[in-house]
């Protein structure tokens, strides 16, 4: 039982550290049992959601909160992409709610998995290459390598071309180093402030790093929010739409 | 003694002005045009984390460096 109660904060911890065991914050059982009641919650929930679902209007919070929620992401899709961004919507929905409950693990826990640079570097090589994709099936495959070779020069400017179109290929490699960076650096930075202001408190028996605690919720919300924007911009970039439909469409809202 | 911390220090205080001057610019628009603040929003939201990236990688370096 005491081991259960090891799983909350980075100061929680760093106790646990002191007494030789390398775990971290949270051990195996004492994370199943969270898993446990997580799921428990999610599925009361959605049954709860589905159930206001027969009503014209919905009066149940939870369905309201949920169609919120999916509204919100669909004005993020269809306001950046354009009015053919709303078949993008599974995969925006997906990595938001991905990143955002990874996000949500790291305020309870020590360690959460977007706090690891590899599960990041993984969603933001899915987030590009489902650009390079998008972009293949939109415009060809070389339309879409057109795209690179920025606008078409002509006379002595040609040689100009190849240049940009390495750097533009550059800078694709880039996207992933820098989704996935900033996405690791927020959430894991959060961390390491934390635990840093638990050490300046450790004397006083005061946890300084919980009062981070809205700070680090503000940003897991902004940085879902990030990386599922900078994709839909990527998409956006690559998957034209004729522009006078999505505007119509974006003012409807 | 290692000068990373000022470096780190140095960087944060170059990423600071820079948001700020995003925030600053961004509140003068909302402040101008309320209605369009859900287009303010977006590309402001966009440009801070440019600017964050830069700290961020910062950091990575000086904290290489501390190792």
């Amino acid at each position: 039982m005491g081991d259960l109660l090891h799983l909350g904060t980075t100061l929680l911890a760093e106790g646990g550290a002191e007494h030789g065991a390398a775990h971290h914050g949270a051990n195996f059982v004492g994370l199943m049992v969270y898993l446990v009641a997580i799921i428990g919650v999610v599925v009361y929930l959605l049954a709860d959601a589905k159930k206001g679902l027969n009503n014209r209007y919905f009066t149940r919070w939870t369905t309201q909160r949920l169609e919120q929620l999916y509204l919100f992401v669909e004005n993020m899709a269809v306001g950046i992409i354009g009015a053919h961004g709303r078949k993008y919507i599974p995969m925006v929905m997906t990595l938001w709610l991905l990143i955002f409950f990874g996000n949500l693990t790291a305020l309870f826990f020590a360690t959460s998995p977007t706090a690891d640079l590899s599960f990041n570097l993984g969603l933001a090589l899915i987030a590009v290459f489902y650009v390079q994709w998008e972009g293949m099936r939109a415009n060809g495959v070389g339309g879409h390598f057109k795209h690179f070779a920025g606008p078409k020069l002509s006379g002595a400017l040609m040689i100009l071309t190849p240049m940009i179109f390495i750097i533009e290929l550059v800078s694709e490699m880039m996207k992933n180093l820098s989704l996935s960076l900033r996405l690791y650096g927020n959430i894991d930075g959060g961390h390491k402030a934390a635990e840093a202001m638990n050490e300046l408190g450790k004397s006083a028996y005061v946890p300084f790093g919980a009062f981070l605690m809205p700070l680090k919720l503000m940003t897991c919300v902004v940085q879902a929010l990030i990386f599922t924007l900078l994709f839909c911009v990527y998409l956006s970039l690559v998957t034209h739409a004729d522009h006078g439909d999505a505007h119509g469409e974006a003012h409807a809202h | 003694m290692n000068g990373t911390p000022f470096a780190l220090g140095l960087a944060a205080l170059g990423v600071a002005i820079g948001l700020g001057l995003i925030g600053s610019a961004a509140m003068s628009g909302m402040a101008r045009q309320p209605e369009a603040i859900g287009k303010i929003q977006t590309p402001m939201l966009i440009a801070l984390a440019f600017v964050e990236l830069v700290f961020l990688l910062t950091l990575f370096l000086g904290l290489n460096m501390v190792k």
